[in-house]
């Protein structure tokens, strides 16, 4: 017996449309996935109270919760195929590449205190074949640069004093590649008189459940929901500016923990463009934004969809001066966060992509935003150099405001 | 002109107690023809429980009836074992039933010798997370679950492997006499109309519900009183174990778990007419109500269907000297040359589905009996042959639970299912994991073309979405791949997709009232069937 349950009945509700399926990135390029509505729903019904049965193909699954959104019955897809994941990884093992994979956090701080030497030797082919052999991490693979100066070495306020008070979930991505990303995010806050603290935090936990790392993933998901239901109790809204990780704070962490804290905690997150069309709805937003003549296309990150927010970030930045922005419906772009490093799912990610990349290579926009770092290690490799995360654009055009201003 | 038969025993009714003696007979070599008017469990031997008895629910109320219970419940799992799940079943004491019902079920278990152990509430609790959690004492017994459809399947094929003779879809439109004596049975093809004349010195009246019917065919009055139950069958499977509520045998009090799902029931009502299936929306009600008891979410959880059968109640008249054999108050085997005169006459009815091997021995002797032979019951000993295939488990491309179906099903058809996978390995019925191959099969035993009859051995649409999707792709590729003609396909079609709604319609709400808009959404829009149209494959 698993040391976790989840118990979970709304495959009870499963009409078998198979809307999830066709929606489904994987499904849409490869018949050796059974599909989300198979190894979700299907899966749960036919094994609750019997013997577990494992079922390889669920490695395929990439947790990317496009199937929560199509479901016409609200059943749990996602959730139930991350039980499916868990049960096989513990039926069939977890590799060392898989364990080092889901171990995001860990392998951010250790590779961004060795950073310049961890960034040249992820560009020395031998290395990479050297990986690629006893990792199967494939060597064309790119990988994103990691920093020395992390977000989390630089920012250290643990409390805000404002009458707003935002608690910031700076994730992996931003806190060890994209510190910048981070502080555009405290400079847009500033701009709006809102103060930003940072909460004791760890890995939110989707690697650990895409890699079926279920009792991990479960032990950073309460820890993260104790340390941040003390910001909520005092009244801060929880923002962060990476999609996967609001996805799993509001989404996986009631389903998966069922506890009133983790409902509590969901109720309270926002990415940080949901946040600021928040505070635009709420007449709220500072909007002394500068003009910029500038030409955008955004793609939008399965995590992002999933949530069922709608595009905050289009909403947001429509509000700056002469800006075009045009969401470029690319589907899902392939890397799926660790699910494109594997050697084994590679082919399969560039088959994913393939889509994305015509539809971004053929468009003439000045460079593409989007939301998601692992979206934009994939972009990077297969279509475009120029990828911004929209709160880099905000920050940019409340700036822009200060140097009129000075001119 | 009618094609003639000459046989030992003719056995009228292909249910569980006729296919049981149809196989007993065989092995004792005696040369038999069984007739059934629709498919082999068309009555009572498919709508029950499919609850393999201890003897627990007995012990109290019917101390022999408990006693032939356990016997068989051992006898059948070991001879029939791929059709039995060895679940063990609880008996669980409630607030709301009598104390001291307890102590005196306890005695009378260990009188009649079925092994009760006491376990203890948090273990009960953590075994079946669905359970009252104000249950006051909770027993285990050796309860089985066991699979009606494919242990009729089984017991039938074994019969005609041993040179037994079987007409499905034949109605008995007369039975002749001579002399006082049973001469012939003229039983009419229901798809061709074709009659056939079948000789033998001995029939047998098997036929559950319709006893006095048949009985009737021969002059010969009888008293059955049809006792109709429903049941329902839960999205999924609630419990490990089956569950029984420890009191005097009511109303919806058992909860059998059933491969992916879960039996609940039942009920009871007299009722006229032995082709009865009729189903009412407040008797489901009561009996979900009825059930929190044992289940207290029990109104949360999806039912996928709901179905009905009779269970067929010998009464005698009057106070007439007892010359048939009444065996017990659960069985009663009438030999009607004792009774009224009639030679070669025999009516086995009543009983149960645990009890049914038993059934056709007490049966088979008197048969041998009549017909001056010795040979003695096999039934007890010789199994049918095993329904596990484990090397299911190394297919290259199934999905893991199609395999694991497979591999608890297969069978002695397993090179068989083996062959067709290579041509063709899709799943065809998702709910069930049901492949195109194990259809396939089917579809080449059988004359006709029926979706409901590929249902009961193949699980074909018993999952939740009843056939939404599965029924037509099925028929589809039936015409497609198996020269089964576009009109015979249609009709299956059509009458498949409406026994599916009927046992919907019943428990229709929620996500099973959705599932059946979406069923017509798919039958209306998709395939352009009008309501109450035809199909056209």
């Amino acid at each position: 017996m698993p040391e976790w349950s989840v118990i979970d009945n709304s495959f009870d509700k499963c009409l078998k449309c198979n809307a999830c399926t066709v929606i489904c990135p994987v499904s849409g390029v490869s018949l050796d996935f059974g599909g989300p509505k198979h190894l979700g729903p299907e899966y749960k019904r036919l094994t609750d109270n019997q013997i577990t049965v494992n079922e390889p193909s669920i490695e395929l699954c990439t947790l990317c919760g496009t199937c929560d959104r199509s479901c016409p019955e609200g059943v749990h897809v996602s959730l139930l195929t991350a039980y499916g994941k868990a049960v096989h990884a513990e039926k069939s093992g977890t590799t060392l590449r898989d364990l080092t994979l889901s171990r995001a956090e860990l392998v951010g701080k250790l590779a961004s205190a060795f950073a310049p030497v961890t960034n040249k030797v992820m560009k020395i082919k031998p290395a990479r074949k050297l990986m690629e052999w006893t990792m199967h991490i494939p060597a064309e693979r790119q990988f994103p640069e990691y920093k020395y100066n992390h977000f989390k070495k630089k920012y250290k306020k643990k409390e805000a004093t404002t009458e707003r008070k935002v608690a910031f979930f700076s994730g992996c991505y931003t806190t060890y590649n994209a510190p910048h990303v981070g502080e555009a995010f405290i400079k847009v806050m500033e701009y709006n008189g809102i103060e930003v603290a940072l909460p004791e935090q760890k890995c939110c936990g989707v690697p650990m459940f895409a890699n079926g790392q279920m009792k991990q993933g479960l032990k950073n998901a309460s820890s993260n929901t104790n340390s941040l239901l003390l910001y909520v109790n005092e009244g801060y809204d929880i923002v962060t500016t990476c999609s996967s990780c609001a996805s799993s704070l509001k989404k996986d962490y009631p389903a998966f923990l069922q506890t009133e804290e983790a409902v509590k905690v969901s109720k309270n997150i926002y990415g940080s463009e949901e946040y600021l069309r928040k505070l635009y709805e709420e007449g709220e937003l500072n909007m002394s934004l500068a003009s910029l003549d500038e030409k955008a296309g955004y793609f939008s990150p399965c995590h992002m969809k999933g949530q069922g927010v709608g595009t905050p970030a289009i909403d947001v930045l429509e509000l700056i001066p002469d800006y075009k922005v045009e969401d470029m419906d690319a589907g899902c772009c392939g890397q799926c966060g660790t699910f494109g490093f594997k050697k084994e799912k590679y082919p399969l990610s560039m088959r994913i992509g393939n889509g994305m990349r015509q539809t971004i290579a053929e468009s003439t926009k000045d460079y593409i935003v989007t939301e998601c770092g692992m979206c934009k290690n994939q972009l990077n490799q297969l279509a475009v150099e120029k990828v911004k995360h929209p709160i880099e654009i905000i920050k940019k055009s409340y700036e822009s405001v200060l140097e009129k201003d000075r001119l | 002109m009618r094609e003639k038969f000459e046989t030992e025993v003719v056995i009228i009714g292909g249910g569980m107690t006729g296919t049981g003696l149809l196989r007993d007979l065989a092995l004792r070599g005696i040369k038999t023809i069984l007739v059934e008017q629709f498919d082999l469990g068309h009555g009572t031997s498919t709508r029950n429980h499919g609850l393999l008895h201890s003897g627990g629910r007995y012990a109290v109320k019917d101390k022999e009836a408990a006693i032939e219970c356990y016997r068989e419940n051992i006898i059948l799992k070991k001879t029939v074992p791929g059709s039995i799940e060895h679940t063990g079943g609880l008996f669980v004491k409630i607030p709301e039933d009598p104390d001291d019902y307890v102590h005196k079920w306890v005695n009378m278990c260990n009188e009649t010798g079925i092994p009760v152990e006491k376990i203890s509430l948090e273990e009960a609790f953590m075994q079946e997370p669905y359970l009252n959690k104000r249950a006051e004492a909770v027993y285990r017994v050796p309860d089985a679950s066991v699979d009606p459809f494919t242990m009729l399947t089984d017991v039938a094929a074994d019969a005609l492997n041993r040179g037994a003779g079987l007409l499905t879809y034949h109605t008995v439109s007369r039975i002749e006499t001579k002399n006082a004596e049973v001469s012939y049975v003229v039983a009419r093809d229901r798809y061709t109309g074709v009659e056939k004349e079948i000789h033998a010195p001995v029939i047998v009246n098997a036929s559950g519900p319709w006893g006095a019917y048949i009985a009737k065919l021969a002059q010969i009055p009888l008293k059955v009183i049809n006792n109709k139950g429903m049941l329902t069958v839960l999205n999924h499977r609630i419990n490990k174990q089956v569950i029984n509520r420890l009191r005097m045998p009511g109303d919806a009090d058992i909860f059998v778990p059933a491969h992916d799902v879960t039996i609940f029931g039942t009920t009871g009502r007299n009722v006229e007419k032995p082709d009865d299936t009729s189903l009412e929306r407040e008797e489901f009600k009561q009996m979900v109500e009825d059930g929190k008891a044992l289940i207290p979410n029990l109104s949360n959880i999806r039912s996928i269907r709901a179905f009905s059968g009779s269970r067929p109640l010998f009464e005698e008249e009057g106070e007439k000297d007892l010359s048939g054999r009444n065996v017990t108050r659960g069985m009663a085997l009438l030999d009607h040359e004792k009774r009224e005169g009639l030679k070669g006459f025999i009516t086995i009815t009543g009983g149960k589905l645990t009890t049914f091997r038993y059934m056709a021995e007490k049966t088979a002797d008197l048969i041998c009996e009549k017909l001056g032979l010795h040979q003695g019951c096999l039934t007890q000993e010789i199994a049918v042959p095993p329904r596990q295939s484990k090397e299911f488990l190394k297919h290259p491309s199934l999905p893991a639970l199609a395999k694991k179906k497979l591999c608890s099903w297969a069978g002695i058809n397993n090179s068989q299912i083996h062959s067709n996978l290579e041509e063709d390995n899709r799943v065809v019925c998702e709910c069930e994991q049901v492949t195109w191959a194990e259809i396939q099969l089917y579809i080449n035993q059988s004359n006709h073309f029926n979706l409901e009859d590929l249902r009961r051995r193949t699980r074909l649409g018993m999952g939740p979405c009843q056939g939404s999707y599965c029924y037509h792709r099925t028929a589809a590729l039936a015409v497609e791949k198996e020269g089964v003609s576009g009109e015979e396909a249609a009709e299956a079609l059509t009458d498949g997709m409406d026994k599916r709604k009927k046992g919907m319609n019943v428990v229709a709400h929620g996500a099973t009232d959705r599932q059946l808009k979406m069923m017509e959404g798919v039958t209306a829009v998709s395939l352009g069937i009008k309501k109450g149209g035809k199909a056209h494959v």
